[in-house]
């Protein structure tokens, strides 16, 4: 187990370098700079002296493997350097950036988990049953809607109309709410679908059937249908996380909620590149981390899945 | 039997999970209280709370564009302000005088003071426009220019050139003074001579103000004002509804619709502002004919009826108030445009397009998806197809990086702010110069230049404004430009919410002493 993870971390290394050097030469290559979105930010023309001065001053005239190569310096040692429309340290944009998304996709997924883990468990029990096609329509639905969709929805009914919820919260338990409620119901819908599939898969296997005859107990079945169904289902929620945690533009932006999906879209468009930078580094490392994790998950549940990867790795 | 435990276990465990989840949507908390509109904060406390668009990370009033929001809070003040009406007031200046070469201003201050009670002085003036020189690239020019404090409350500036425009120079947001010798932490909480002082600022979040006890110009009217930062403007019109804020500006058309409806709980307030939406025609590429038929067919006030009055049709680049916004412009007419057309050789085709020497009349319009321009840009497709032009829209993401840079288009449709502070020669200078970036189009001329100089070195003011109508008369009469429209400035407050710059065209005002709710 140590060696396989030492081999993951030593691919993402690999990983890092070739995301970043990709992501600073797509930026590069991309039409307008730093210096035009900061200077032109609120629409006021400058000249072009002022505009080559600001250039230079950024470092935006240098040749791009100078550029590249300098960013890379100074993250080899532990700079991330500064943002150049504000000059305020990337790194501590990323902290704040990451502490908002974290709360709000850690959240959203234990929600998520919560839900759509009963449902799907009654919508395979209760195959074809009326709960069944409820379940499977609602999943149907909430799949189908757009983030900002259900966002508006909920914000209209639950705060206009009803004014159950502030549409001005703060970042409190309150506030959490609706964009956690407005991240979930996607998810939990596209889990609820994915659950129940897996799940009647085993349902139909021979153990279950020969269980059930002999007369073992309907709870211990079932808790051995859900340990089977494990591994799939894991591979589903380690996808996930990816998803929320690099996109949640949307529901930021619309519950003003701080997070890395709205300060990733800003940094995009002021073509701030040490802070896309930083953000790609960010999630490059977590979205390995979470596969990693999630590797580890099936080797703890299922211990022959190790022995094969090690069986097929030495072959 | 093991199969009905566990159902009711299942049961109680979705039974428990609602009631958590509505207990938490339904329990009391301060913003449920705001959620009515009606309790204020601290209890009798007199707050205004208000959605703002765009929040920065800094309050440094000179940096960036930090000092137009220091504005709007009302941290910050100017020497000079921009009246409603675009005069040029006096606000922390008493009042000034010019050499007679035009090249030394001498201004006396007003007996203000900052929020920690130091009174403002020709020194600290002085400093605060060094700082700005030093840390903002757009003000780099304040450098050459030379400072002296006469006094504690007399400052002179000399240039090294006749500079007209020295007093909306000094008008600008980020010319706000600060306590540069107090300010601990000019991110965060900046020491001004605004009627309101920095409570809490949360980068790039809320901001909220209190009242500055201390203020030098009277009594201010508001103990409090919390400002939300709402990108999104369904947020801003549900805040609004819910009662969670008391007001906001750019009010989209959706949304002044359903205010408009609810005139006992809501008031509009809707001027024309300063941001031009504008169209230049290529010279190189379009001979006059072309270009008088395409600006004689462009309806600008269908435009503004179908984008529901978000902007009021223009005849120029500045309003009509303004005395430098007096031009005509020749009214919409297609007949004409097609004759003009048939004069310079085209003939209608068999499909209702204009040819000659059996190419199309074909125009690619480039425009950037952003302030309308892309409505803009189908819009006058539509109506340059009523004639027999046919039109292809090309979008890019940055336009002064790609069309307007290379000059590769037959019609290039952009948003600018056209009047930054009171007077033309900012724009005049942007767009019409022959070291201007639009000057690829081909406009600028001889005659032309020389007028700009003349604008650029003119002290008088109605001479400067006739001079500016007789610029932008020739871009019309040329056929070199196309003004399209000016976005209007629509504000949205509740009942007897006065005072937050409604009715000034400029984007950095908002909270004032008078402010009232």
């Amino acid at each position: 187990m140590g060696s396989y993870i030492a081999k993951r971390l030593l691919h993402l290394i690999w990983i890092l370098f070739a995301v970043s050097f990709f992501t600073f030469l797509l930026m590069y290559l991309a039409p307008g700079d730093a210096a035009m979105k900061k200077l032109y930010g609120q629409g006021v023309a400058v000249s072009e002296d002022v505009l080559q001065k600001t250039r230079e001053r950024m470092g935006l005239l240098r040749p791009f493997l100078i550029q590249f190569g300098d960013w890379l310096w100074h993250v080899l040692h532990l700079d991330l350097g500064n943002s150049l429309k504000d000059g305020f340290p990337v790194a501590e944009k990323l902290a704040r950036g990451l502490k908002g998304t974290a709360l709000l996709s850690l959240v959203s997924l234990l929600l998520s988990l919560a839900v759509s883990l009963p449902l799907s468990i009654v919508s395979a029990l209760k195959k074809g049953s009326l709960a069944d096609h409820m379940i499977r329509l609602l999943s149907f639905v909430g799949n189908s809607l757009p983030n900002f969709l259900v966002s508006v929805l909920l914000i209209y009914f639950l705060c206009v109309k009803m004014r159950l919820l502030p549409v001005v919260a703060d970042h409190s338990f309150r506030g959490l709410i609706l964009p956690c409620v407005a991240l979930s119901i996607p998810i939990c819908s596209r889990f609820i679908r994915q659950f129940r599939a897996e799940l009647l898969e085993q349902l139909s296997k021979p153990y279950v059937s020969g269980a059930a005859m002999r007369g073992v107990k309907y709870g211990y079945i079932l808790k051995n249908v859900l340990h089977n169904a494990c591994i799939p289902m894991l591979t589903v929620v380690g996808l996930s996380v990816g998803t929320l945690l690099g996109g949640s533009v949307v529901i930021e932006t619309i519950f003003r909620w701080p997070g890395l999906g709205k300060l990733a879209m800003d940094a995009i468009t002021n073509r701030d590149y040490p802070v896309i930078q930083g953000f790609v580094l960010l999630t490059s490392v977590i979205y390995v981390v979470t596969n990693l994790v999630t590797d580890i998950c099936y080797h703890l549940i299922d211990p022959r899945l190790l022995e094969e990867g090690a069986g097929g790795s030495g072959k | 039997m093991g199969k009905i435990r566990f159902q009711k276990r299942f049961s109680l465990f979705l039974t428990m999970l609602c009631l958590t989840l509505c207990l938490g949507a339904c329990g009391g908390s301060e913003a449920g209280k705001n959620a009515d509109g009606k309790e204020k904060a601290g209890g009798g406390v007199k707050e205004l709370r208000l959605a703002e668009s765009f929040a920065y990370p800094s309050l440094d009033v000179h940096k960036d564009y930090y000092g137009w929001y220091t504005s709007i809070y009302g941290v910050s003040e100017t020497l000079f302000r921009v009246a409603d009406d675009l005069s040029i007031q006096p606000l922390l200046a008493k009042d000034y005088t010019v050499s007679e070469d035009g090249r030394t201003w001498t201004i006396r201050l007003a007996d203000a003071s900052f929020s920690n009670g130091n009174a403002l002085t020709a020194d600290m003036v002085m400093r605060n426009l060094q700082r700005l020189a030093g840390v903002n690239e757009r003000f780099a020019y304040l450098a050459d220019f030379k400072y002296t404090a006469e006094d504690d409350k007399t400052l002179s500036i000399a240039t090294p050139e006749v500079y007209p425009t020295m007093l909306s120079d000094l008008s600008a947001p980020e010319l706000g003074i600060m306590d540069l010798d107090n300010t601990k932490d000019f991110d965060n909480a900046p020491i001004c001579t605004g009627p309101f002082v920095v409570k809490s600022f949360e980068s790039e979040g809320t901001v909220v103000v209190e009242k500055n006890n201390a203020y030098w110009n009277g009594a201010v009217k508001l103990d409090q004002v919390t400002f939300y930062y709402m990108q999104d403007d369904e947020t801003k019109l549900s805040a609004m509804q819910a009662g969670d804020i008391d007001g906001y500006t750019s009010v989209t058309a959706a949304a002044k619709e359903i205010f408009s409806n609810s005139p006992e709980a809501y008031s509009l307030t809707e001027i024309p502002a300063t941001r031009l939406q504008f169209y230049v025609l290529n010279k190189n590429r379009l001979s006059d004919k072309v270009r008088q038929a395409i600006n004689l067919t462009v309806d600008n006030q269908a435009i503004a009826a179908y984008l529901g009055g978000t902007v009021s049709p223009a005849v120029g680049p500045f309003g009509a108030s303004a005395p430098y916004g007096q031009v005509t412009k020749p009214a919409v007419d297609a007949a004409k445009a097609k004759a003009l057309l048939e004069e310079d050789g085209y003939a209608l085709g068999s499909d209702g397009i204009y040819a000659k020497n059996g190419e199309p009349l074909t125009l690619n319009i480039c425009y950037y998806a952003a302030r309308s321009l892309d409505s803009i840009a189908l819009l006058m497709q539509e109506q340059f197809k009523n004639v027999g032009i046919k039109a292809n829209l090309t979008v890019q993401e940055d336009p002064d990086a790609t069309y307007v840079a290379s000059g590769d288009y037959d019609i290039a449709l952009y948003c600018m702010i056209a009047d930054k502070a009171g007077d033309p020669y900012y724009c005049v200078n942007a767009l019409y110069r022959q070291d201007s970036k639009w000057a690829l189009a081909g406009f600028p001329t001889k005659q032309s230049e020389e007028l700009i100089d003349r604008l650029q070195y003119e002290t008088d003011i109605q001479k400067r404004a006739e001079l500016a109508n007789r610029i932008v008369q020739m871009t019309i009469d040329d056929n070199a430009f196309g003004y399209v429209g000016l976005f209007n400035k629509t504000t949205v407050t509740k009942k007897g919410v006065v005072g937050i710059a409604e009715k000034c065209p400029f984007d950095f005002y908002g909270v004032n002493a008078n402010t009232e709710r």
